[in-house]
Order: C-alpha cells, then sequence, then structure tokens
C-alpha cells in the first residue's frame, strides 16, 4: 500500500469505498449546493458596508458613492440586502486576460453600451488587479492587492478631470470576476484593519492618490454582469435575431459568486432564487432557453496556476466535468459565462479532447458577447469570434447568421486598416489622460 | 495505516514524537507562526468536525492527492510537521476556486488559507515554491514589468499547443489582427492593453514597498534581474518625460 500522511495520526484508516460506495456517500453534497445552503452562515455574515459609512463618519476615508447621476438600479443580493448598481457614466476596469485572449469580450460590452448612449471612459491609467498571478503562484500580498485596488478606483474617481469634468464623475464597472471577487474580498479586509489602512495609507499617499488625506473607498464593488443584469430588458428590446430556438448553459463564475457570496445577485423571479441570477437573468430576457445542468457549480479548471503550467488538470476537468455534461446531459447549443478565465478555459481545451478520445464540441461565449450578436453586432468585428477556438460557427449557423459572408466582410476590413482607415467605438483621443501622450481638452475641441 | 519506520512522515520530516526531525522545532514554528499572523488567519479558520464537505466539492481532489479537509485540519490542530509537508507540494494543487469557501459550515475558507501558505512558503524560499513557479516566470515577468497578466504576444502555437489550429480562425499578422478591435486601448500585442507610463510607475512603487520584490528576489533572482531592469529603463523615461514637461513650461512663460 501507498504509504501516505494524513496530519490526523496512526489510529486514521482508509475507508476503502468502491467509486459506487463513493459516489453514494458524497451525492448528498451535490444535492445541497444552491442558494439555501449558503444562507446558513446569514447569521455570522455583517454587511461591511455599516463598517464602511462608519468609519467615514468618523474621519477615516472618504467613499465613492454611486451618485444618482450613475442612474442606479436596486437589485437584491444573497441575504435579501440591497445593492445599488450605477448604469451611466462607468470606467471600464478592463481585465487582462479579457483584453489580451478574447478582445470581443469588452468590445461587445461598449458596442452594447454605445447602443443604449451609455456614456463611459476607456483609458489607459489602470493595471489589472494582479490577483491572477496572486492566486497562481502566491507572488503578492494583501498589501498589495490592497494598494492596486485602491490606485485603480482612485483614478476612477479622479478621471473626468482630463476631460474638463468633476471628480466622482465616472463610477468603476469592473470587467473581471477574479478582480470583482479580489477587490470585494480586499476592501472587507480594509475596513476592518486600521493596521491594513495605515500601511496602505503610506504608499496611496507617496503616489498621491488620496482625497482629503483619505483612503477612497468604492459604495460598491459592481462587476460588468451586474449591469448587463440590470440593462437585460432594455438589451432585449434592441434583439434583432430570434435565438428561442437556442439551448444555452450558464456557467457561474467562482469569484464572482463564491468569494464574498453575501454580495451576489440572487432574484426570486430567476431560478426560484436559488441560483445566481446574472446572465440566466440576461438570457432568459433575451428569449433563449436555460437549461440546467448537474455540474452547474463546479469551477471550469482555470486554477489560475493551472492554466498556464499545469494544464492537463484544466484540461481535463473543463472536458469531463463541464462540456461535456453540458453536451450530453443538457444537448447544450452554447455556454455562457462573465468572467475571463472561465471563458478561456472552457473555450480553449476542446480541441485536445480528441487525443483522449473525448471529442466534445460546444460553442462557449461571454454573455455580453451573446447579447451583441442577437442584438446585430457584427460576428468579426466587434464580437471577435475569431479569437474563439470553439465552434460558434455551428451557433452563429442556428442563429441564421451567414458567418462565412462575414468573416469575408471581416477579411476585407483588415485590407482598409491597412489603408489607416479603422473604425473605433469611441474617440482614440479620450484613451489618454495624463503623462506621455495626452491631449489636454483643449487640443480636443 | 501506521506510521512505522521508513514511512514518508519519517524520511522527510522525522517522527514527530521519537525522533529528531530534520528541520528543527524553532523553523516548524516559525513556519507556523508566519501563517497564523496574516490577518485574514482567523477570518478563513473557525473550526472544524471533519464533514469533507469541502473535499467533496473540490475539483482539485479529482485530480491530486489533495484534501482541502486536510489542510484545515492541519492548521485547525496545529500539526507542525504535517503543515510543513503538505507545504512541499500539495497546497499548489488547489485551483483557489473558492467552492470549499462557499459550501463550508463553518464559514472556513481553505482556498483562503492555502494562500497564506503559498505566501509563506516563497517567504521561506521553499524548494517547491522554485519548482512550482519555474513554469509561470514569463507570466511574472509581464505582470510585474507591465501591471498585465498576458498579452496578446503570449497566445501563440508553440506555447499552447494543445490548444489546437483555432488560436485564431483568421490568418493574419498579430499586429493588425489586433488594430482591427475596435477598441484603441487594445491595439497592442505586448500587453493586454496599453499601460500609461504613469501607471507602470506607480505600479513599481507598490511593488517597492509591500515587499513583493523581495519576495521575487527569494524566489527566482534571474527574473528579478531582468525585472529590476526594465524598471530602471522605464523611470528613466518618466524622469525624461517630466524634465521634457518643465522645458516646455519654462518656455512658454
Amino acid at each position: 500500500m501507498t504509504e501516505r500522511f494524513t496530519g490526523h495520526g496512526a489510529e486514521w484508516r482508509d475507508a476503502n469505498l468502491t467509486p459506487t460506495e463513493a459516489k453514494i456517500a458524497t451525492s448528498w453534497v451535490e444535492l445541497k449546493v444552491d442558494k439555501r445552503s449558503m444562507l446558513t452562515n446569514k447569521d455570522r455574515v455583517e454587511d461591511v458596508r455599516d463598517a464602511m459609512w462608519q468609519l467615514e463618519k468618523d474621519g477615516e476615508i472618504v467613499v465613492h458613492r454611486v451618485l444618482d447621476e450613475h442612474q442606479p438600479v436596486t437589485v437584491k443580493t444573497l441575504y435579501g440586502w440591497d445593492k445599488k448598481i450605477p448604469t451611466q457614466r462607468l470606467w471600464h476596469h478592463k481585465s487582462c486576460g479579457q483584453c489580451g485572449n478574447i478582445p470581443g469580450y469588452p468590445a461587445s460590452l461598449l458596442w452594447l453600451m454605445n447602443k443604449m448612449g451609455i456614456e463611459y471612459l476607456d483609458e489607459t491609467d489602470q493595471t489589472s488587479c494582479t490577483a491572477w498571478n496572486y492566486h497562481g503562484s502566491g507572488i503578492g500580498n494583501l498589501e498589495s492587492l490592497a494598494a492596486v485596488f485602491l490606485r485603480n478606483f482612485h483614478q476612477a474617481y479622479v478621471a473626468a478631470k482630463s476631460q474638463g469634468l468633476p471628480e466622482a464623475y465616472y463610477y468603476p464597472l469592473v470587467h473581471c470576476g477574479t478582480s470583482f471577487g479580489n477587490y470585494k474580498e480586499v476592501r472587507a479586509y480594509l475596513l476592518h484593519s486600521a493596521k491594513l489602512r495605515e500601511s496602505v495609507k503610506k504608499i496611496l499617499g507617496k503616489l498621491g492618490r488620496l482625497v482629503d488625506g483619505k483612503l477612497l473607498i468604492p459604495e460598491e464593488v459592481v462587476h460588468y454582469s451586474e449591469w448587463l443584469h440590470v440593462m437585460r430588458d432594455r438589451i432585449a428590446a434592441m434583439r434583432e435575431i430570434d435565438c428561442s430556438g437556442i439551448r444555452a448553459t450558464i456557467h457561474p463564475a467562482c469569484h464572482v459568486y463564491k468569494m464574498v457570496p453575501e454580495d451576489a445577485i440572487y432574484d426570486d423571479s430567476i431560478l426560484g432564487g436559488n441560483r445566481l441570477a446574472v446572465s440566466t437573468g440576461l438570457m432568459q430576457s433575451l428569449g433563449a432557453q436555460v437549461i440546467d445542468y448537474s455540474t452547474w457549480y463546479d469551477c471550469c479548471g482555470f486554477g489560475f496556476r493551472h492554466i498556464i503550467s499545469e494544464r492537463e488538470f484544466t484540461r481535463s476537468f473543463a472536458i469531463d466535468r463541464k462540456i461535456r455534461v453540458a453536451v450530453e446531459e443538457a444537448r447544450a447549443d452554447v455556454m455562457i459565462g462573465h468572467d475571463t478565465g472561465c471563458i478561456t478555459t472552457l473555450d480553449k481545451n476542446q480541441w485536445i479532447g480528441k487525443a483522449a478520445g473525448k471529442a466534445v464540441e460546444l460553442a462557449v461565449l461571454a454573455d455580453c458577447q451573446f447579447a451583441a450578436l442577437v442584438c446585430g453586432a457584427h460576428p468579426y468585428k466587434i464580437v471577435q469570434s475569431h479569437w474563439h477556438a470553439s465552434p460558434t460557427e455551428t451557433l452563429m449557423e442556428k442563429l441564421g447568421i451567414d458567418w462565412e459572408a462575414k468573416k469575408a466582410e471581416f477579411v476585407a476590413y483588415l485590407e482598409q486598416i491597412k489603408t489607416g482607415k479603422q473604425e473605433n467605438l469611441y474617440d482614440p483621443r479620450r484613451m489618454i489622460t495624463s503623462g506621455p501622450g495626452y491631449i489636454p481638452l483643449k487640443s480636443l475641441s | 495505516m501506521s506510521h512505522g519506520p521508513g514511512t514518508r512522515v519519517q524520511t522527510h520530516i522525522g517522527d514527530p514524537v521519537g525522533g529528531e526531525p530534520p528541520l528543527p522545532r524553532a523553523k516548524l514554528e516559525e513556519i507556523f507562526a508566519d501563517i497564523q499572523s496574516d490577518l485574514r488567519f482567523d477570518h478563513e479558520l473557525n473550526g472544524c468536525l471533519n464533514c469533507g464537505i469541502c473535499t467533496a466539492t473540490c475539483p482539485a481532489a479529482h485530480y491530486y492527492d489533495f484534501s482541502p479537509r486536510e489542510i484545515v485540519q492541519l492548521l485547525w490542530t496545529e500539526n507542525l510537521e504535517g503543515i510543513y509537508d503538505a507545504m512541499q507540494e500539495k497546497i499548489w494543487a488547489c485551483a483557489q476556486c473558492y467552492t470549499c469557501a462557499a459550501r463550508c459550515p463553518f464559514g472556513n475558507s481553505p482556498g483562503g488559507l492555502i494562500m497564506l501558505m503559498r505566501e509563506t512558503a516563497i517567504k521561506h524560499q521553499m524548494k517547491s515554491a522554485k519548482d512550482v513557479l519555474r513554469p509561470f516566470s514569463r507570466v511574472m515577468l509581464k505582470l510585474i514589468s507591465t501591471g498585465n497578466q498576458l498579452s496578446p504576444d503570449m497566445i501563440n502555437k508553440e506555447h499552447f499547443a494543445d490548444w489546437g489550429p483555432n488560436i485564431s480562425k483568421v490568418e493574419a499578422p498579430l499586429k493588425l489582427l489586433r488594430k482591427a478591435i475596435p477598441m484603441p486601448t487594445l491595439n497592442t500585442t505586448a500587453t493586454a492593453w496599453e499601460v500609461n507610463l504613469k501607471t507602470s510607475i506607480e505600479l513599481y512603487t507598490i511593488w517597492e514597498m509591500t515587499g513583493v520584490l523581495q519576495q521575487l528576489e527569494g524566489i527566482d533572482e534571474n527574473l528579478f534581474d531582468v525585472i529590476t531592469d526594465i524598471m530602471d529603463e522605464k523611470r528613466e523615461d518618466w524622469k525624461d518625460f517630466l524634465a521634457d514637461e518643465q522645458n516646455e513650461q519654462e518656455a512658454d512663460t
């Protein structure tokens, strides 16, 4: 017998269950993974925003508020608490994985905003949250994560000044699920630890990133999927393509609803309020069929470190626990996600399945990409589906989109770009707000 | 199973009761103290009845000799030898999905505890950390020097052969395809988006003041040298920009 160390002393014995017995022994867990089980801790969880308002009252911090000008919509979170989702004047906090690898993800979001006349800023003065690296490698620490968080959110607060507009004009909208989870976790620790606040205050002070000598804390940390959720009926009103024949499976992102679960949105009218509401609500509003599947709560297999350097795990998990289940059990046409790592993992790790006799294929898109597609966005110029390894063409055919013609248009557009005629979603001169390349407002006008 | 002579525990750690551990007790205590002193420790660990719901829902437990329940138990019972043993390999199996944390009836976060152990493994320059992070160096170079974790030029068929032939379904030079993204901040190849020079300089200050560069130096000295060279160059560029700006202002007045 292989010797193992369990940490439980010499009296510990292996159960030696057969696979069937093991399945029976643990199946109860799989049946108990919805909202109800997460509610067991309700009495022991506090709303960190209470601590936040108290600290502001005590003169310790400044809160970046969601103002009426941001036209907020109030939603309910896990415990029935209110959360304000700003819908206007948004500062895009981009995702390094989306922008580097699946650029149609943010482009589709901005395209939807343009169609709805949403004012926003996409600028260069931002870093990633650095949490992908932290969770993967352990390089970094709570202090560095907190300083990066506060630096980026301070920039969101002051960015409008470069356009001659006041501070607090824009409100940050976080694109990445990991950034969203990380920022919420870090915000809670900042609100509870005077020591952490003191140490990062020195850093933010050195960077010139304090407001009236105080740390700036956002009233709400808002994920783009939450914006889509509260705008879902307005988005559905723009739909041009019937998607009622589409069977969609949803992959809820771990760092969106398992980290700081009390801040995730639930809605009694969406899957009985037992599952995360974002993405599902949007797909239902668009008219698609949302199909349940048994491994909906599993992660995608991304693993942070594993997707880079231990991909055997990533691809095995992605195929066995997600894609194959969605194809064989739910007979899905598409898997919809709302996070960077999940879309990458689920989309890119299908082809290799052929080598292991697991040839399953399923189109994988972010919720905003699907929404843009059925609202008439160009599948290549906007949705940028050519970066997706999964069979998005099959999905487009089912939606009645002539992808070959669209692809030919895109190839012709590449020739146009060579002549300097590039089409953008916003004025490129707005993207630099300070330093080299900054064009002051007077020059712009 | 009894832990008789010749077990893995004895070979690598020693008998905690009868034998002399190869690692002095004081060192084991120092490692545990580092984990325990993080302000997150008490938040992430509240108690444990060994119910195993964390392991039952753990993706890494499907494929590795890894159990979040075991990690929690080791920390809860302050099993210093076991903690050290887990830090040699097991802690790197965790996928950081926090399914365990969402399910634990005690409100523990085994995933969060793993992060404290990983940070400590790096602080103590453990071989496991160095070995595991070697293939991650390209990512760390990008992240620490630019603030972006991933860049378009890292996604290619050489590095991701298992992703198949469809890394891009349109054959064209990367630079041209990136220009065809209708967000001007994304018309880049070496970073995911164009990063303002001032932003990078501010990020370097954060790395320095939070000890991240020190962590990196302990794990990979060569990578540290490369990154500090890049930082020096960018800081020179920033100084030049500020000097030019000042000259222009003086000329205007």
